[in-house]
This record gives C-alpha cells, structure tokens and sequence, in this order.
C-alpha cells in the first residue's frame, strides 16, 4: 500500500508551531523577570525550529521552500488551530496555553513514533526532544503558580477557562484524516484529543484548576476558518517580507 | 576604621590594581570605587534589558525564517547580558531589585543610544552592526578592567556580541546587495545611528568626570576619546566596502597620525539624551515599567511558593 | 512597593563528561528546581553541556580573601614539588 499524501498534515503541524513560536516571542523584552524572558524566549525559538523542521519536510513534497509557504501564504491558507493565534495574553494565560500546546505536541509526537510515514516517525523522534524540556518548564509553572497566591490562582484559572476549549481545537479532524488513519499515517485526532484531556487533568488537579464543564472544541482552523487575530499576525510575519517578494533580506 | 588603616588598605589596594591583579568581592575597596562600579555596572546593565525594545519591536516582522529566528536570539542575548550584569553588580551589595527600580523610576542613567527610534528592518541590521561594533570595542577595553565579577561576564558577554555583530552585518549585506529601496534603507539607516553610535563612548575626555579615576584603577583601561577613535578606524573601511556611505565629508585617513579624522557629535545632545530627553526615552520605560508592573504577581507567586522571603543577594559571584 | 527578590543560585557547568563542573554565573529563582532550568537557559543554550549543578548561594562557605594567612605557607614547602628532584623525568 503506498503511503497517503501527508501535505496536509504537515502544513497544520507547521503552521501550528509558526503562529505560537510567534506569539510567545512577542514575551521578549517583556516578561516578568529577566530568567523567564529568557526561558521563553528559548521555547519560541525551539517552535519557530520546529515548524521549519515539518516546512522542510513538505517541501521535500511540494516544492515551496519553508520561507515561501511562512512569508507568501496569504493568512487564510493557513491551517493552523484557532489556539495558537489568540493575542499573547496575560503570562499566566501565556503558560497555560504553552503547557496545553507542549502535552498535545507530546501526545501527537508519540503517536507518530508508529507512524508508516518515515518522515513523521525521524521528525516526532526530533521534536519529542525539545519539547519534553517545554513540557517540564511550562508544567513546573502551572503546578507552582496554580495555588501559590489568590492573585495568581485566579489568572490561572481564568487561562485554564479560556484556552481549554480553545486547545481541543488542535485536535479538529483534518478533511482527508480519515485516508490517514486508514494508511497508518496518523492517530484519529479524537483519540489524540482523549490522551491530552487524560494527560493535563492530573496536572490541573494537583493545583486545584478546574476545566470548564460545558465545552465545545473551539475548531475551524484546520477549514481555514479563522478569526481576525490571524489575519493580523500574518500581515505583521509578512510585511517586511513582502516589500520585496522573493528578494534576498 | 582609622585614618591609617584606610591609608594602608587604599595602599594595598592601589598596588595590587597596579600588578594588574584583580579586585573580587569582599575584598577591601574604596567606597568611591565600590559607587563608581555599581553606577556603571548598573547602567550597562540597564542598556542591555532598554536595549532589547527597539530591536525587539521588530522580531514580529524579520523577513524569512532565518531573520526572524536570529532576531529572537539576538534580543534574548540581551536579556541574558542583563541579567549576568545585575549578578556583577549584586557582588558590590546592590540588589538587581534596587537597580530596576532605580531605573523604572527615571533615576538611572542608560546608553544614549536606545532612546533613538527604529522605523525601519534596516535599523536591526545597523544596530548590530554598528552600535554592536562600538560596544564590543568598549567592552573588550571593560574585559581587562580591575574588577573580577565584571571582567568575567564582559568576557562572555564579548563573545556572544561577536554573534550580534555578524548577524547584523549580514542583514545589512542584503540590503546592500538588494534593490534599490533595500540599499536606501539601509543608508538611511547609517546615516541616522552614525552620530548616536560615536556618542556611545561617552563625552569627551576634556568634559568626562569619570575617567581620571577610573583609568586608575583600572575600571576604564582606555579614554573615552580613544574608545571611539578605535570604533571609527575599524568602521569606516566596513561602511566604504558595502559601497554605502559614511554621513561625514570630514570624514578621511589623516596621514599623520594613521586614524580616521572625524566630525565630533553634538555633546548637548548626547547630555540631553542621557539625561532623559531623546526622543524615546519615555517609552521605553513604560514599556519596562509595564513589563515590570505586569510580573510583579509572577515574581510573587513564585517565591510564595517556595516560601522565599525577600533576601538580599549575598557577595559571592 | 518593594518588591520580590528571588534568591541567586550558583551554577556550575560540566561541558563533557570526565571534566569538572565549572562555575559559571547564577540566576534569581524561586527554588533550586526552576534555578536548573534557568541555568540551562541562560548558561547552556550555546555552550555544550552534560551537567549542571546549583547550589543556593547563601549555602557556600568561602574564605574570605582579607585572611590571607590561610593560605600562606611561609616555610619551604618544595619537596612536594616533583622538579625540585633530580630524578629523571621518565620516571
């Protein structure tokens, strides 16, 4: 059997790591103390690093250079998740979508390390190294600032209260998942989106962060369909960009 | 202490600066040199975290991969040097807490040079390249300096910066290389930071009150005056090669003496600038203060956590 | 207002196995734990690195450099010196 085109799926993953390697840059020379600026600072790095990783792999099939794809595309080809492209936040909005995003790249990662497509199982193998370190900063400072102050338990819940739903939106069937699952390629994203709920409940009890109960996953944009925040950030990505396109910067 | 023991001590502690031996923390040291030190310490420090928002701004929108990634590095190096220097300076009984607010309240001197906007891309390229260049030129000079703690963190902070200045000369390249908007822009951008980068050094040495006693004890190994010399014979031939312009007619190899001649800043505007009046000072401590006014619950909470109680930071480095 | 300061942590810094950990900095951190994770973003994200120590700066005991007869050895101490032998160097 040969192996299903895996276009798509790569093109989710990087734009994924894109829009929120972006978003937690925007921490950079303001983040509330000078060894946490600089920690994530290194997780924005590491994800920008990772969306070339899946960009590269794509245009090993497509053709169009990851430079091509990140700074040409127009905004509503992309198909990133809804998640990643909300505004910044405060930091405790921050962490908690940063710790969402690490257990369901975890989750995502680990099944591809099955996967019958050679470049998914090297490349999760890659990734799962990093983000295991993403993981352990970004859980460190949910389990301690969860229950540390009033201040700090109520911003946390309220990160916790918005970006839950919101990040079982990562987890938004592709439109051609189901050839994927049938090759072997993937895991249903269903089942993925069951682990990562298993994953952070534990983690969000210890500190006494409560999900919300009644929740529909805040999907859309794996349809293109996406909200105004991405429109402005992709305008942003671009613009020097596409002063002179295809030119030398 | 007697008169006497303080003669004896500042005795010792002149010879062993003149054995080019270092000065560590707790040692015995003049209260002048202790001040002299955390002011300077300090306002380097200060450059480097002020210095992260006008490069900074333009991490959202660095052209391609590559840019963008190198900019984020870049602004986090700053970070990084920021915090190695509040270490210095903690080693002389400051506090990186007092220092901050020192400088959140307008209180603490800076680098006129991040007080100048960045309009443009080409301002990253040229702020690493030139402002970087002058830094490095000063800081190899702080690397010798007398002070243990801080000669060790220029020594780092040096090597990383040689990342920042290659990154920006090659950015400037590709403007350089580029069409014609891109090598205007970064004209344009040489022509704006030439002057700020030559007032980096600081006043001159005629009307600099710091640097008699600082070359004496070896806080500054070099004037002022010598500092910029060195920064302008090693740019300009960089500037002339990208066939890009040096904004100074005057500005020419003298035979006589095998430096560049050039024309001297405006020393009103660098007074001013530095003491709080360029053109962007003011935002850029509100966006300090905001970043700093925002964390605070952070830097709570943490230590809350842990049942950290507020200390003062100990002398050892 | 005066606000939190955390404590300063020591690091130290083995950049391949067999060497020793060097010191290399510090950082502000809330407890030892986050301090590792600070250390390796501020001392190991370009230098290689194996392993990393912090030790609370406040736990050191150090000498104190005014006291230098600590280590003063006023007499001749050079018989543990090997070249002061005349023992050939092959040895």
């Amino acid at each position: 059997m040969t192996t299903p085109t895996i276009e798509s799926l790569l093109l989710a993953m990087a734009d994924d790591e894109l829009v929120l390697g972006h978003r937690n840059a925007e921490w950079t020379g303001h983040s509330p103390i000078l060894e946490e600026d600089i920690a994530f600072s290194n997780i924005a790095q590491d994800e920008i690093g990772h969306a070339l990783i899946w960009y590269t792999a794509y245009e090993k099939l497509a053709g169009r250079s990851p430079d091509q794809m990140a700074f040409e595309r127009p905004w509503n080809e992309f198909t990133c998740a809804r998640f990643v492209t909300y505004p910044k936040g405060d930091f405790a909005y921050t962490v908690v979508r940063q710790f969402f995003f690490d257990v369901a790249e975890e989750v995502r990662l680990r099944s591809f390390l099955a996967s019958s497509s050679e470049v998914l199982r090297s490349s999760a193998a890659k990734i799962l190294k990093e983000e295991a370190y993403h993981r352990l900063h970004t859980q460190g400072l949910v389990e301690r600032l969860g229950d540390a102050t009033e201040e700090s338990r109520r911003r946390m819940q309220a990160g916790v209260t918005a970006a839950y739903a919101q990040a079982l939106g990562l987890f938004e069937a592709l439109p051609d998942e189901a050839v994927l699952v049938a090759g072997g390629v993937m895991t249903p994203n269903i089942e993925l989106a069951r682990s990562w709920i298993e994953a952070v409940a534990p983690v969000l009890r210890s500190v006494s962060l409560t999900p919300p109960v009644a929740l529909t996953a805040d999907a859309g944009g794996r349809r293109k369909k996406h909200l105004p925040d991405l429109e402005q950030l992709v305008t942003d990505l671009q613009s020097v960009y596409r002063l002179v396109p295809g030119g030398a910067w | 202490m007697s008169e006497q023991d303080e003669k004896e001590h500042l005795a010792e502690f002149e010879a062993r600066i003149a054995r080019g031996e270092k000065v560590e923390p707790g040692d015995w040291m003049p209260e002048e040199y202790r001040h002299n030190l955390i002011r300077m310490i300090g306002q380097h420090a200060h450059s480097e975290i002020v210095g992260q928002l006008p490069e900074g701004k333009w991490i959202p929108f660095a052209p391609g991969f590559r840019r963008k990634l190198t900019l984020i590095a870049k602004v986090q190096d700053e970070a990084g040097h920021g915090q190695l220097l509040y270490r210095a300076a903690e080693t002389l009984g400051a506090t990186r807490q007092e220092m901050i607010e020192e400088l959140l309240a307008g209180k603490a001197k800076y680098s006129n040079v991040f007080n100048y906007p960045t309009p443009t891309w080409a301002d990253v390229g040229v702020i690493g390249w030139l402002v970087d260049t002058a830094a490095v030129v000063n800081q190899s000079m702080l690397a010798q300096g007398s002070y243990g703690p801080y000669a060790r963190a220029m020594r780092r902070i040096c090597y990383e910066e040689a990342f920042h200045i290659k990154q920006g000369y090659d950015a400037v390249v590709a403007l350089a290389k580029g069409t014609p908007e891109q090598r205007a822009m970064a004209q344009d951008a040489v022509n704006r930071w030439w002057y700020p980068t030559l007032m980096m050094s600081g006043p001159p040495d005629k009307i600099s009150e710091h640097t008699e006693r600082a070359m004496r004890w070896r806080i500054k190994t070099k004037t002022n005056d010598q500092v910029r010399q060195e920064f302008v014979d090693l740019i300009v031939p960089q500037i002339r090669a990208l066939g890009l312009d040096v904004p100074d007619a005057e500005c020419a190899p003298d035979k006589a003496t095998g430096h560049y001649q050039f024309t001297r800043p405006d020393w009103n505007e660098l007074k001013r600038v530095v003491n709080g009046d360029g053109p962007c000072n003011a935002e850029r401590i509100a966006a300090r203060r905001k970043a700093h006014d925002d964390g605070r619950w952070v830097r709570e909470a943490l230590a809350a956590k842990s049942g950290q109680s507020t200390k003062t930071a100990p002398l050892l480095a | 207002m005066t606000d939190t300061q955390w404590e300063t942590y020591e690091v130290f810094h083995q950049s391949k196995r067999g060497e020793a950990h060097e010191h290399v900095g510090s950082v502000h951190a809330p407890d030892a734990q986050v301090a590792l994770q600070y250390a390796r973003d501020q001392f190991a994200r370009r230098l290689k690195c194996v392993s990393i120590w912090v030790v609370r700066t406040s736990d050191i005991t150090a000498t104190d450099y005014q006291d230098e007869s600590f280590f003063s050895q006023s007499t001749d101490k050079s018989y543990r010196d090997p070249k002061t032998f005349g023992a050939p160097d092959h040895l």
